[in-house]
Parts: structure tokens; sequence; C-alpha cells
């Protein structure tokens, strides 16, 4: 009887990794398939896989471009928002001064606001400024968007590191600039790579900011390149796939090295 | 090397509030093992850490070698400390730790290695030099904690309850460790702890402090035999000071006093002639409680009813009640003392030893002896 | 580590070193001034204005009374609505099953947990263009399948229907976010102290029993967690929606988000005073119902205890 439910159990659970994974499958088996392969059997298995697809989608389609773009974008805008973001949190959680709290609840209550109520104005001050339709706009953008979520992982961090640490640091003679950079920073690195890792899948993903922001071909990043491609050929099942691949490929070597950290960035705002 | 001398020291943390550290006045001099003794909130390490530098100062000045620091920030007053929670850098090996505080004052690198080999030597962690803190045993990280400060060769160290998260065992040979360190390197040491054993054994002097306050100071054995006042006479000693309310009686010059229904005279030069009436307390320390009359003559006998016999090998306490006294009396005497529960018989008060306090607290004839 | 104060707990009474403070947080506020609190604003003030690429003129509270007016907007806002309310409760009721099946110590329970987190990690774009792959009327997997169960009668194009295109949406977003869901709650569940749950064995609760009165009451506070969560996310949704319908058939899909970048980027008017306006209600909106969710769930804590 036991045993009997423990199977059913397994089938079931079995059954839901399916439909959760299975339309990635579908879509990799896809990618290695031509278009005309696919209509002739929408689910069967890449026999030949045609890899020269990716080298196609690569050259011939501009994903080399798009995903130059994304990785521009996407590692700069990480960058300043680890050290931003580390920058502020550190001060938030170590520091006690007046507006301390007021300034990180502020900061912190961004978290829930609709990104309409800012991207209309946004696009007009790019637009102002001359950051419209350029990478380097984006890229500040994400930093933006991404900093409250940043701070808040990072302030909870810091504010569990003993004060006696920063006592000492300062009896060694470091200035607080150092102590910040030579102390906290290194013993935060568990929860700094957590926000790393995490603003990397997100910013990777991001698409609505872009959508509104960039309109050059040359600036796409991976997400408004696929949806263009969408947009030009509808019909073309097989290289839409592959694209969608290649979009996809950085996620899941990233998530196949850091799953736990990854998993733990995800879900650090849901728990308390 | 260094003089330290903290003169009228207040920190008051929020206005309205009793201060943590109440007109503070101390001297420390070169060399010196000086210890801050008290129960926690007594200002001992508010005290500490505005010498330091790692807490503003109200009102009051401190000084290293006459100079004062108030305004030097803790990087510049050339202080060590070891904190209490060891404080270790997490994400450096022990050599790091060590060479830390020696990279920021551009020592030259090979002279930073040496600095560091030779405190390894001496503290005996030669072999854990690339380990991380995180690996070492509790007594090993302490050591680190102190080698830290030792490398730095700084005018004062300051130690913050340092053995207060070892076990008992490591606590002992730490302590004794601490004190030849003192010896070898001579230098001005400031102390806190709450642990009177520790106060005892390392401090040159001891300042016992209490609600912010100085209570006294001094060599620990001229404060334990003369305690200026009831608060240092019961927190030094253990088992602490018996200390009884008393009435001073007419007879014998005003040198008699009443406790309970005992009467106990005291002998010439334990304290000054007492208006008879007034109300004092009356100290006795329970190695001065014996079970037989000695041959000196100054022991006064009481009746006595035997609470409780807590025998421990080498001594034997014995925890007794007087006629007509609330509180017991405690006597520490020999291992083969033969008590018995209940039981009702004499002891004898060595007055010659006994202390008087006046109705506020304060030593009277202390310093007669 | 021996514990000592942490860094926040602490006030040493020193001069404040406000030169540093502000060092550290310049950046930050910077950013968060330049790209965030100035564009809401603007955003604000846009909204009493008609914003034309060269010309900006006031008109008053002319855009609210045109937005109350606004068919397509009350249609988004309810599309939106009817998401954010349902999407939750299927993401969280499945998660709550499939955590439970996870917690009685399956074999290859990480396996799981790590497999049935990546929908999440996809763009919103990627997975819109799967799912427009799978409800594809003529091959997609739903509508084969259905043919081989001999269900072809009830087969249809499912994003093209009016009747089902939102649900249909309203499904992928909770096949997307169940696997979070799951992970949360069994991190939840794992953190419950097990005699809770051995002594409800003793008292020969029934696995149902268990469930209702021991489990439930102790993941509460983070299953109300999670349900403000997908609900914030749900009221955002935009990128799903542009890969996969644009807000069609006959604005049955039409999100505000969706609405919003229309108004100000799509249509001729050139006008971004209007969507200025949605954004601004919009937001009003979303910011009050998130506080009175916060609120009601608070309240019904503190009665309870």
């Amino acid at each position: 009887m036991a045993i009997v439910r423990r199977s059913l159990l397994l089938i079931a659970l079995a059954l839901y990794t399916s439909f959760a994974a299975g339309p990635f499958v579908w879509a990799a088996m896809m990618s290695l398939r031509t278009t005309t392969e696919i209509h002739r059997n929408h689910f069967a298995f890449p026999n030949p896989a045609h890899w020269d697809k990716f080298s196609d989608a690569w050259f011939k389609s501009n994903y080399a471009v798009y995903f130059a773009n994304s990785v521009q974008v996407v590692v700069v805008a990480v960058l300043i928002l680890t050290v931003v973001g580390a920058m502020a949190a550190h001060c938030l959680a170590r520091y006690k001064f007046r507006f301390n709290r007021v300034i990180y609840f502020i900061l912190f209550s961004t978290i829930i606001f609709p990104p309409q109520i800012t991207i209309i104005s946004l696009f007009q001050i790019l637009v102002q400024y001359g950051l419209y339709n350029s990478k380097l706009g984006l890229t500040l953008v994400y930093v933006a968007i991404q900093l409250p979520l940043t701070i808040y992982i990072l302030e909870s961090f810091f504010a569990r590191i003993p004060a006696d640490l920063f006592d000492a640091a300062r009896m060694d003679g470091y200035s607080d600039w150092e102590i910040f950079w030579r102390v906290a920073l290194p013993i935060a690195l568990p929860a700094v790579a957590t926000t790393v890792i995490l603003n990397f899948i997100l910013l990777w993903n991001e698409f609505l900011y872009a959508v509104v922001l960039i309109t050059e071909e040359a600036n796409r990043t991976l997400p408004l390149g696929i949806q263009r491609f969408l947009g030009d050929t509808q019909e073309d099942v097989g290289m839409i796939a592959t694209g969608l691949m290649i979009a996809i490929i950085p996620v899941i070597v990233v998530y196949a090295f850091f799953s736990e950290r990854l998993i733990q960035g995800m879900t650090a705002g849901a728990v308390k | 090397m260094a003089v330290v001398t903290i003169d009228k020291l207040t920190k008051v943390y929020d206005r309205g509030h009793a201060p943590a550290a109440d007109n503070v006045s101390l001297d420390i001099a070169d060399g010196e093992f000086m210890v801050l003794l008290g129960p926690s909130g007594c200002g001992k390490t508010t005290t500490l850490r505005m010498v330091a530098g790692l807490e503003s100062i109200t009102s009051g000045t401190v000084s290293i070698d006459g100079r004062v620091v108030n305004q030097v920030p803790a990087k510049d007053r050339d202080i060590a400390m070891v904190f209490q929670s060891y404080a270790l850098y997490p994400h450096m090996s022990v050599k790091d730790n060590l060479a830390f505080g020696l990279k920021r004052r551009s020592v030259e690198r090979a002279e930073i290695e040496r600095r560091v080999a030779n405190v390894a030597g001496i503290l005996g962690l030669a072999e854990f030099l690339s380990r991380k803190p995180h690996a070492l045993s509790g007594g090993q990280r302490q050591r680190v904690a102190l080698g830290r400060a030792i490398v730095r060769d700084p005018k004062v160290f300051l130690f913050d309850e340092p053995l207060s998260n070892l076990d008992a065992a490591l606590r002992v040979s730490t302590r004794g460790e601490i004190s030849a360190l003192h010896r070898r390197l001579g230098a001005t040491m400031i102390y806190v702890t709450h642990d009177q054993v520790e106060a005892m054994t390392m401090g040159t002097r001891i300042c016992i402090m209490n609600g912010g306050r100085v209570a006294q100071v001094g060599p620990p054995l001229d404060v334990y035999r003369r305690p200026a006042n009831t608060f240092v006479a019961s927190f030094l000693g253990n088992p602490p000071m018996t200390l009884l309310a008393a009435v001073a009686t007419d007879r014998s010059g005003g040198r008699c006093l009443k406790v309970g229904d005992s009467e106990i005279e005291l002998p010439p030069g334990r304290c000054p002639p007492l208006r008879p009436g007034s109300q004092v307390t009356f100290g006795i320390r329970p190695e001065h409680v014996a079970q037989s009359a000695a041959a000196n003559g100054a022991m006064i006998p009481v009746e006595a009813e035997i609470v409780r016999v807590e025998p421990l090998g080498a001594e034997t306490i014995v925890i007794a009640r007087l006629p007509g006294v609330e509180k017991l009396v405690f006597a520490r005497l020999p291992g083969d003392a033969a008590f018995a529960m209940g039981e009702r018989r004499q002891l004898f008060l060595d007055c010659g030893m006994a202390h008087v306090f006046d109705g506020d607290g304060g030593a009277l004839g202390a310093g007669d002896t | 580590m021996p514990a000592s104060p942490p860094a926040a707990g602490r006030d040493d009474g020193l001069p404040k070193p406000w030169g540093t403070i502000i060092a550290f947080l310049l950046p930050a506020l910077t950013l968060y001034v330049g790209f965030t609190a100035y564009p809401a604003i603007r955003t604000l003030w846009n909204s009493f204005h008609r914003v034309l690429p060269r010309r900006e003129e006031f008109i008053g509270l002319a855009n609210y009374v045109e937005l109350a007016r606004d068919d397509i907007f009350w249609r988004a806002v309810r599309n939106t609505i009817v998401w954010a309310c349902t999407s939750p409760l299927i993401e969280v009721t499945v998660a709550l099953l499939l955590a439970l099946a996870l917690y009685a110590k399956v074999p290859g329970a990480r396996f799981f947990r790590v497999a049935w987190f990546t929908p999440v990690l996809m763009s919103y774009v990627v997975v819109g263009i799967l799912w427009l792959w799978i409800y594809n009327n003529d091959w997609g997997p739903v509508n084969v399948a259905m043919r081989a169960l001999g269900l072809g009668a009830w087969t249809r194009p499912w994003l093209g229907d009016p009747a089902t295109a939102l649900p249909s949406l309203i499904f992928v977003t909770s096949w997307m976010w169940v696997g979070f869901n799951m992970v949360v709650l069994l991190a939840a569940l794992h953190s419950l102290p097990k005699e809770v749950i051995e002594a409800a064995e003793l008292d020969n609760c029934g696995w149902g029993g268990k469930l209702v009165f021991v489990i439930l009451p102790l993941v509460r506070a983070t299953l109300l967690n999670l349900i403000v969560l997908s609900f914030i996310g749900k009221m955002k949704i935009f990128d799903l929606v542009f890969i996969t319908t644009k807000g069609n058939p006959l604005w049955a899909t039409e999100t505000v988000s969706t609405y919003v970048y229309k108004r100000a980027f799509e249509w001729t008017t050139f006008d971004l005073g209007y969507a200025s306006t949605v954004a601004t209600v919009w937001f009003v909106i979303v910011l009050a119902t998130v506080l009175t969710l916060t609120w009601a769930f608070r309240q019904r804590e503190k009665l309870e205890y």
C-alpha cells in the first residue's frame, strides 16, 4: 500500500516535471531542426542535428550583435549596481544617523512601484540628455531599477556583521572607506555573489525598459532582438527556436553553477 | 611606553539618563597593568572605549603621555585593543590578521614578515599562520587576537574581557600568559573584566567601578584588605565578605557593636570610637571566622546556628546564622572541619580583621592596621 | 564567531562622519533621484498636460476626466485585476501541494526542486514565444493532444478566442511562477519545528487534518507573503502580453501596462500626457491595494494570536 502510494506520488511528480521543463526541451529540439523538418513533425528528435543553425543565427541574423549588447549592458549595470548598492547598504547598516531608516524605507518601497510610473518620463529625460537609444542610458536605467532590491538584500547581510570587526579595523588604522573595501565587502561576499547572479538574470531577461528606450538595431539587446526576429519571420519556427536557445543558454549555464545561490537570491524577499 | 591619564571622564548616552561613566579619574603609570573591575553595566567598558577612541567623550579628558587625545581618532592614538569577541577578520588568514594593522602603518614588508613570525613564535601560532579563523579553536583565536595587538607594538594595550569566551581551564592558562606577556613587554595595559580572580592575579593595580563611578583604586591586596566601602567589600572575595547591620553601644569606648543579639568588641585601631547608638555595618571575611579560638587572642566567640555546610575538600564553607540576625555569615574553614546542619555551636570572629562601615557604606578606620 | 552587537545596534556617539555617510550614499541616491524619483514626479506633472513632441500645454484635469470615460482603460484594469487575483491563488495552491510532496522525503527532491524552478529564470519574451507555439491552433501540443484524446471539437486558437485568451495567459504565468512559490514554501516547511508535526501524528491527526490544522497555520505568514508578491508581479505584467497577443483579441488581454505603452508610444496621438495620467492613476491603485493587502493580512494576524 505504502509502495503504491509512493509510486503514484513519484509518477505525479515526474508528470509535473515534464510539464515544467517540457517546453524547454521541445524548444531545444526545434532549435536543432529546420523549419521544414519541424513542419513535417513538430515533436520529433533532431535527426540529424543542425548545429549550423546556431552559427547562422549568430552571424546572419545579427544575434552576435544582440548578444554582445546584452553582455555589455548587463555586465556594466551589474558592476555599477554591486559597488553602488554595496556602498549604500553598508552605510545604512553600519552608521546610525537621522533619516537612516527613512532613506532605507524610501528605497525599499520602490520595489512595489509599477514601472509605468517612471518609464514615460525616463523616455523624455533620456531623449533630453541624448541618452535615448544608447546602451549607456539603458545601463543607467537598469542600475536604477535593480538598486532597491540590491540594497535590501545586502543591507540585511551587512547588518549582521559584528560591530567589533569595524572597531578592530579602526584601531588597526583603517579609514571608513578602506574598512568598507577591505573588511565589510570581503565578508559580505556570499551576499554580494547572490545579488550579482540575481541582477544578472533579471537584467538579462529585461524587456519593457529596453523596448521603450532602444529602437536602433545596433543597440538592441537579446530580448529585443528575439522580438524583432519574431516579427520579421513569424513562420520560421526553427530559426526562432535557435534564437531562443541563444538567449536561454547563458541563464542555464549560470543556473547550473549557482542554482542554490540563485534560488536563494530570487526568494530572498519572499521569506520572512 | 606611556602614561595614561583619565581626568573626570564622563559619558552620557541619552540625555536624562544616568551617565554610563561618571566623573572617572584614573592615573595609569608607565608599564602598569591596570584592571578595571566591576559588574556589567558599571561603565568599565565605556571607559575603555573612550580611551580607545571608539566612543565619544561627553566631558573630561583622556591624555596619553601628557597629550590630550580627546580629538585624536582611534587610529592615531597608537593603541591596540583585544576584543571580547576577538573580532578576527573572518576572510583573512591568521597571518593576514596579524599583518593587517602593520600594512596600514607603512611598515616595510620584510619588517612585517619578521614581526609576524616573531609574535607567532611567542604565542605558538607558527603552524596556524595560513589558517582562517573559523578553522581555529577558541584558545587559538584568542591568541591571534592577542598577537594582533602585540605585533603592532603600541604604546598602550587595551583588553575588553578577553577571556570571557574561553572555558575555565584555558582561562587559567591564558591568564598566566597575559601576565607573562606584560612582564616581558613592560607595556602599559588596561584590562577590563568582571572576573575578580583575573583582577586579583593580573593587575598591578585594580580600579573597581560601580554605577559609572570609581569605587576604589589600589593594588589588589590593598583593595582586598582595606575596601573603601561596602560595595568593594562585598564585590571582592568569594564567598563575599559578610556584612551585617550593627549598632554602636556605649561600652568599651565606642568600639563595641551590637550585631543582632551578640555583642562584638573590636580591638583598638580597627575603627575610631563610635557615637553610641549610631548605625553602622560590620563586615567580616569568611576566612576570618574560625571554629576555635586561636592563640592571638582577638577572637570573639559568638553563638551560631549552622544553616548549610559545603565541604569542598581543601576547605569547608560553613554558612551560619547569628542569633537575631537575618543575614547569613560565611565561614571558610579547614577541609576537616566537622559540622552538622542545624547544629548550634560557637564560632570565633577574628575581630582584628573585621571591617566597620558608616551609614553611607564608607569604611571607618581603614588603613590603621 | 562569538556574538557581539551587530553593526546596526550600536551608537558610539562619535561625531557623525557625515562626509563618509554622504560619500557612501551619494551614488545610490543620485541614481535614485535621477532615474526613479524625478521621473515619477515628472509623470505626475505630465498627467496634467498635453505632452507633444515639441509642445506642452497645461490642460488641468482634462486627462483624468477623459480617463474616467475611457472604456479600454477600464477593460485593462479589469483584466489586470482578474489576473492579479486569480494567478496568485493558483500558484500558491499548486505550489503548496508540490512542496508538501517534496517535504514527504521523496527521492530526488533536490532534482525536482531545481527543475521546477527553471521556468521563472526565463524571460517573458522566451516564455511568450514558447506558449505562442504551445497554444498554436494547428500544431500546438495542446490542440494536438486534445485531438488525440478525441476532444477535437473543443480545440480552438486559444489566444485568438476572446473567451479563452486571458485565462490562457493567466495559466502561463502560473506555470512560470509555481516553482518559485514552491521553493519558498518548501523552505518555510523545513524551518518548521519537527516536533509540532510529529506531535500531530501522535494525536492521530490524519494527513488532511495535519495539513489544515497544523501546517497551514504555521506557514500562513509565508503564504500571505507569496500572495502579495505574486499580486504585485501580476499588476505589472507587460512583456508576456506584448509578445503574445498585444492585448488582442478585442482588448481581451489588454493590461494597464500594455495600454500605457500603446498610448505613449504606438498611438498616433503622440501625447505622453494621457499615458502619464493612466500611469499615475494605476500607480495610486497599485500602491493602495498593496498597502491594503499588507494591512489586512497584518490585522488578521493580530486578531488570531
